[in-house]
Parts: structure tokens; sequence; C-alpha cells
């Protein structure tokens, strides 16, 4: 790797290369000399770390982002989110505004499946063998087991929903990253 | 890649990146720069939206590299079709401005 034209490498800017690792590879084959190089340059002129960090966390998600939507996965995703919409106007017009529905707790937790299997395979490559995805899974469990012990056993605890959800999310983004592959 | 117009209006990013890339060729730092400054802050680009912006940009026709012998700081400048395209938006963004200013009611100077 290229890396920018300074003495020493600072803190954010081994940080920002890891940062890079989301990006698709084919875009980073293509930049990522010339992305280290321009924020070494931004780091040099910032009047503080924050407002750095600030233009640089925008940058990042609403980049990341735009990438992610234009590609196959993103329009799988997409199209998972409308069917989780229809699913809560279904549930809205059935049994009314009642808080604490079950879809409203499973939701999160599939959110947070899909996102964590993103992450894992980004960063990672193969999320099914990565200490990443089974530190995740490790945590949820914890999650529940402590929901459990503190709520006792009772059937469609909330607890139990999210983490149903975080696993259908898993399973989910898994099969999707398989069938349309990575952006 | 696609050698026709892009449609107009072209965003702000785009618009500032032609705008800036006009008459110089310039690194992706000095672009930021550049957009910057012509804007009076209003569009502040990092590094991700800007590469994204120029590969669509060079995938239209709209922008090339030029001087890529250190691969930290590649140049890239207008193209012809680049150019156009600039004149084009800054035509259509005056005739809006000339409208937007007579619905206003302000004065009008040539």
């Amino acid at each position: 790797m290229t890396r920018p034209a300074r003495q020493k490498e600072s803190q954010s800017l081994r940080l920002y290369a890891r940062l890079l690792e989301l990006y698709p590879p084919a875009f980073l084959q293509r930049h990522r000399a010339e992305m280290l190089q321009n924020f070494a340059d931004l780091e040099n002129a910032a009047s503080s770390k924050a407002a750095l960090w600030l233009l640089i966390g925008k940058d990042l998600a609403m980049s990341l982002i735009a990438y992610f939507f234009g590609s196959r996965l993103g329009h799988y995703v997409i199209a998972v989110l409308f069917a989780w919409i229809l699913l809560f106007v279904i549930g809205y017009f059935f049994y009314g505004p009642t808080p604490g529905r079950p879809a409203l707790h499973v939701f999160p937790g599939f959110l947070l499946g899909m996102l964590s299997i993103y992450i894992a395979t980004r960063l990672y490559g193969t999320p099914q063998s990565s200490a990443y995805v089974i530190g995740v899974l490790v945590a949820s469990i914890l999650l529940f087991t402590i929901g459990y012990l503190r709520y006792g056993g009772t059937p469609g605890h909330p607890m139990l929903q999210v983490f149903g959800g975080l696993l259908l999310g898993m399973l989910s983004m898994s099969i999707a990253i398989r069938v349309y592959g990575m952006p | 890649m696609s050698k026709s117009r892009p449609p107009l209006p072209l965003t702000a990013a785009v618009f500032h990146i032609l705008l800036a890339l006009f008459g110089k060729e310039r690194h992706g730092y000095d672009i930021m720069q550049q957009v910057k400054a012509d804007s009076g802050d209003a569009v502040k680009m990092g590094p991700g939206t800007l590469y994204g912006s120029l590969d669509r940009m060079i995938e239209a026709g709209l922008v090339a590299k030029g001087n890529t012998q250190d691969p930290r700081r590649i140049y890239y400048r207008l193209t012809a079709l680049g150019q156009a395209t600039l004149r084009a938006e800054t035509e259509r963004l005056s005739r809006a401005a000339l409208v937007a200013r007579r619905q206003l009611g302000k004065r009008v100077t040539p």
C-alpha cells in the first residue's frame, strides 16, 4: 500500500486506513493511496480533530450508503425493508397501534443481524468462519441469558424476539451475499 | 463509456467539481479545497464523496485522468464534454436565477 508522504503516521490515519476497508475492493484499488494522502492533508489543515472526524464521519456514511444502495445487494435490502413496512402496515390494520407487538421487537434484531454480517464480510471476507460473527453471537446469547435470568422464561418475551430477529437477519444477509455478491 | 451529455440539472458536487477543474488540472485535495472556496464553504466534500463522484464523471466522459505518476497525487482534467456540460449547466442556472429575481421583484442587472 502506498502511504502518504508524511514522516510519521498518526493514530487518526491508521484508523482511517482501517475504515477504508468498508469500501468495495475495486474502489480501493483505484483510490486507496489518494484517499490516505487526502486524509493526511485534511488532518494537517484541520483546526481540530473533532472537525476533521465530523467531516470524515459524514463523508464515510454518505458515500458508503450511496455505494451500498446502488448495488444489487442494496436493492435486496431495500426490498426486505419494504416487506417489513408492509408487515407493519398489515399488523397495524389488524391489531391497531399495540405497543410491544412482536414485529417491533424482531425488526431491530433483524437489522442488527444483517448489518453485522455485512460488516463482517466486508472486513474479514468469509463471515462463516470469522471470529467477529462468533463474537456477535456470543454477545447476543449473553444478552439473552441475562434477560432470561432477569425476567424469567416468559414465552414470547421481547428479548427472545429480538434474538430471533438477529439470527434471522444474519441468515438473510448471508444468503443474499452468496446470491448477489458483495458490492 | 457513455459519451452523451449527462442530464441536467447536475448535482451540486458534480457542478462544483467541473468548475474546480475548469482551465486547470488538479489532484483530489486541491479539488476539495477549490470546491470549498468556490461554494463559500457551502459544499464540503470528503474523500469518499469526491472519488465516488470522479469515478462516475470519468465513466460519463466529463473528466479524465491527467498526470498519474504519483499514485497519491493523481491529477484530473476536464474533457470537452465536461466543459460543454459545465457551460450548459451554468446557462441553466443563470436562467433560473433570472426568473427567480423577476419573481422576487428584484432589479435585474444584465
